[in-house]
């Protein structure tokens, strides 16, 4: 049964096995086409292998499921900067989206506007912001700030 | 260069499979 299937997906996620989570989630599509966990589960774990372009073929491969920010960060990582931009630029503003549009920014060398979108998230306690808020001031040539 | 991390891919994360097992 599918409840089995989810098992073994659910530990090779545990154990950061993320070949063999794509392979399992694969299975699962395979008899359940388009299930959101199953999806969800395969574009994570192609993201955490590296594997960038399967994972963004997999978004596009969906017609249903809202992956947009997974969408955005993959085309980040292939360097698509105005595409991820404006993909991000679709979404709901969240933590989440505002820290991928500073790394987007700072690619794009928009110095300014990167940092002003550090100091909106300085409240949400992001674990090692202030390395990247450095490095965008001092790009800016603000670092005594 | 200053180093910059990719902080974002930490935010990717799995959903729960709590209630599909
Ligand atoms: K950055």
């Amino acid at each position: 049964p599918i409840e089995d299937q989810f098992i073994s997906l659910n530990r090779h996620i545990q154990r950061s096995e993320f070949s063999q989570a794509v392979k399992v989630a694969d299975q699962i599509l395979s008899i359940a086409p388009g299930d959101d966990d199953a999806l969800r589960c395969k574009i994570v774990a192609l993201i955490k292998d590296d594997r960038i372009d399967n994972a963004l073929s997999a978004i596009q491969s969906s017609q249903s499921a809202d992956f947009s920010f997974f969408k955005a960060y993959c085309l980040y990582r292939q360097n698509k900067l105005d595409e991820a931009l404006s993909s991000l630029r679709d979404q709901e503003r969240n933590s989440m989206t505002m820290l991928l549009e500073s790394q987007i920014l700072y690619r794009l060398g928009k110095m300014d506007a990167c940092v002003d979108t550090y100091q909106k998230l300085a409240k949400s306690k992001i674990d090692s912001l202030e390395i990247n808020y450095v490095a965008a001031l001092t790009a800016a040539g603000r670092a005594s700030e | 260069n200053p180093i910059v991390l990719d902080i974002a891919f930490n935010f990717i994360d799995f959903p729960s499979l709590e209630n599909r097992m």
